[in-house]
């Protein structure tokens, strides 16, 4: 062994060995067999609230405000934790898996907890005045195997942004209605040149079922029909396909939108001017208003294959509540607190949101700029978050729909698989 | 009681964990044998991220390694500036691998990176690449990136085994009349074979490990194309359909078995070549 003794060759080694194992065992932790039982005492003194970043420049700001008011109202401690999107589903993870939950979570995804029989229902935790002022789409969205787990905390919708110059540039008069007019529209606006691109695609991981979705919607299909998974119906095929034709046969989308994520790939061509459309929501608008006013756009109801009626897509988060021993009252009270009128309106105001509850509905209804959402709201379509199943599908689809759309991609073998996936139970 | 918590603690809950059946929001359902291992060995994936792995750990440790020598040659002259210069070369190790890489993808960028701006405008391509999206330039560029960090460390390592030579051996050498180039061959590659192996078996392991840099510059792609065993791992537990933390246990098992299978066969390759000379 050349200059290196072999006996400290096998300590190095056996140091080293450690180091990897310590690297690799990040992912481990002790099981939450006893994940209700944690706790203890008659009424917890202190709840954790585990939060989800929606902006760096308002989410912390009202939280620490609530956590004030919370605190001086009730006396418990609320012991808040703000983290970022892109670890929240890791972090929970872990907390369960260490069984260490928190009392409260905001989250995409609530009904695999309700599947585990980790959250309070909405009759052990809501008052029946929140219950009664929450939107019923938003209620149906909640709730798993009749009882509702997850707690709307704010919604979106989502619509078609285009922007004014370029149309006006292109000669095109008014925001396309059916998609034959929308690829033509987008071929106008491509043809302009210099870097300009008709409609920008993000398929890529991060949201792939956001964008699919309200296309799929506007074709007639959907995720869910009467209760079974049809993932790989004629009509979704078909969708796909056209969202696979835009770059490849049209050649109208921004380069490889298989592998294009929202908000660091497709958002930043439409503030910049180079898109000409992108299904956007009330934050990308927010950040137009203030950060890009140079870009003149206007906001349209998507497009639909054959003109009929558009479909709004929408989606909601939700606060979900652990179940632990003696910690009901307080959840109780934050929930409570949560859904007054002063507190959750505000919150989703200063986030660029959409309401949750009826009250809220009445108290956007005089800002003109949201009507265009709010109108359907009530009647948005959702992605099926109340089957467990979804929160697997929702991965893979983020995963693997990408592959789809690339020149060598194949629409029906994807959704074909996806769909198995959903018929294993996710 | 150091080595408790820290080695074995965590070994022995990896091996727990690898052996649970565990539900997609964390929470333990009981044990489940060796069936995590099976779903690891039976992954369409694997084949392809076991050879990204091998690309990615031979590449970036082979080109480290060439290019630190150079550096580590360049570094232990004397000439003006020379304290600047080894400020400058140490810059990316110190700054955080998430920082850089995210850097690198903005750089590397289709629309709005300088690197198509600068090739285009040299004149070396005429149409802008997709770094991080082409498939064939994909792997490249994270290369590109690893090599770029790896290298502080290596040339530091191989400066401080230059340093180490004594000048009266080359200087016997130049006396026994051999050019520069057979003096270096003969005399300094010998010598430095400590630091180089050092280097090489510290570097093997840190880039087989490394998350940051496959994870970040690879976030955009869908699927499994461009993954190594860590970032596989990641996406078992927490990105992929399977979304299992058992799954994920039983690929780091296998990862750190992978691991001392590659060092342990370098160490062997190292020998025998010694021997044989």
């Amino acid at each position: 062994m050349g200059a290196i003794g072999k006996a400290r060759w096998f300590a190095r080694l056996a140091g080293v060995t450690a180091l990897a194992l310590g690297l690799a065992a990040c992912g481990g932790g002790t099981g939450a067999d006893d994940a209700d039982n944690s706790g203890g005492g008659d009424s917890a003194k202190e709840i954790k609230v585990v939060i989800a970043e929606y902006s760096k420049d308002h989410t912390a700001t009202f939280w620490n405000a609530f956590k004030k008011t919370y605190e001086d109202k009730t006396g418990v401690k609320l012991n808040l934790q703000i983290i970022s999107w892109n670890d929240i589903d890791q972090q929970a993870s872990t907390m369960v898996q260490n069984g260490n939950p928190p009392d409260i979570l905001n989250l995409n995804a609530y009904a695999s907890y309700a599947k585990d029989g980790l959250l309070y229902s909405s009759d052990d935790v809501l008052t029946d005045s929140v219950k009664s002022d929450l939107i019923p789409a938003f209620v149906k969205s909640g709730t798993y195997q009749s009882k509702m787990y997850g707690f709307p905390d704010l919604s979106s919708a989502r619509a078609l942004f285009y922007n004014k110059d370029l149309f006006a540039q292109a000669k095109i008069a008014s925001p396309p209605k059916t998609w034959d007019e929308f690829v033509a529209d987008a071929k106008k606006v491509q043809a302009l040149g210099g870097g300009k691109i008709g409609y920008a695609q993000p398929l890529g991981p991060e949201e792939a079922q956001a964008e699919y979705s309200i296309w799929m919607f506007n074709n007639g299909g959907d995720w869910k029909t009467d209760g079974k998974w049809t993932i790989n119906s004629a009509k979704n095929v078909e969708t796909l396909q056209f969202l696979k034709d835009l770059s490849t046969k049209d050649k109208v989308t921004q380069n490889n939108p298989g592998k294009t994520n929202r908000t660091d790939g497709a958002f930043p061509l439409f503030t910049s001017g180079k898109a000409g459309m992108i299904v956007g929501f009330g934050p990308l608008q927010g950040d137009l208003d203030t950060k890009y006013k140079n870009v003149k756009y206007g906001i349209a109801p998507m497009p639909t294959k054959d003109g009929s009626a558009p479909q709004t897509y929408g989606v909601t988060d939700y606060l979900m509540a652990f179940k632990k021993k003696g910690n009901q009252d307080a959840i109780k009270k934050f929930y409570e607190l949560y859904y007054a009128k002063d507190q959750v309106n505000t919150w989703i105001k200063s986030e660029g949101f959409l309401p949750v509850t009826q009250s809220g509905l009445q108290e956007f209804s005089s800002e003109a700029s949201l009507k265009v959402y709010l109108d359907t709201l009530p009647n948005i379509h959702l992605t099926p978050t109340d089957d467990p199943a979804w929160d697997k599908i929702k991965l893979a689809v983020q995963q693997n729909l990408g592959t789809a759309v690339s020149p060598s991609g194949n629409p029906q073998s994807v959704l074909d698989d996806l769909q198995k996936t959903a018929e294993a139970g996710g | 009681m150091l080595i408790f918590g820290v080695v074995i603690y965590p070994a022995i809950e990896l091996v727990r964990a690898s052996t649970g059946e565990y539900s997609i929001t964390g929470l333990r359902r009981g044990s489940n044998g060796v069936e995590n291992y099976a779903n690891v060995l039976s992954h369409p994936a694997l084949g392809t991220v076991l050879v990204n792995t091998l690309i990615w750990v031979v590449a970036v440790v082979a080109i480290t390694i060439l290019l630190s020598l150079g550096l580590a040659q360049f570094l232990s002259k004397d000439f003006w500036g020379r304290r600047a210069v080894r400020w400058a070369v140490l810059v990316p190790w110190a700054a955080s691998l998430v920082i850089t890489s995210r850097l690198f993808t903005l750089i590397f960028d289709y629309y709005h990176g300088i690197l198509n701006v600068l090739l285009t405008k040299l004149h070396i391509i005429s149409e802008p690449v997709d770094w991080l999206g082409d498939d064939t330039w994909t792997m490249p560029s994270m290369i590109l990136v690893g090599v770029l960090v790896s290298i502080p460390f290596t040339a530091y390592v191989l400066l401080a085994g230059l340093n180490a030579i004594p000048g009266e051996v080359h200087e016997a050498a130049r006396i026994d009349g051999a050019g520069p180039w057979q003096a270096w061959r003969r005399v300094t590659l010998p010598l430095l074979r400590p630091a180089l192996l050092v280097s090489a078996v510290l570097n093997m392991i840190y880039v087989f490990n490394s998350f940051p840099i496959i994870w970040t510059l690879n976030d955009r792609n869908p699927g499994y194309t461009h993954d190594t065993t860590i970032t596989f791992m990641y996406k078992l537990a927490f990105k992929s359909a399977d979304r299992d933390v058992g799954m994920s246990a039983a690929a780091g098992v296998f990862n750190v078995l992978l691991i001392l299978v590659a060092v342990v066969l370098y160490l062997r390759l190292v020998k025998w070549r010694e021997e044989d000379a």
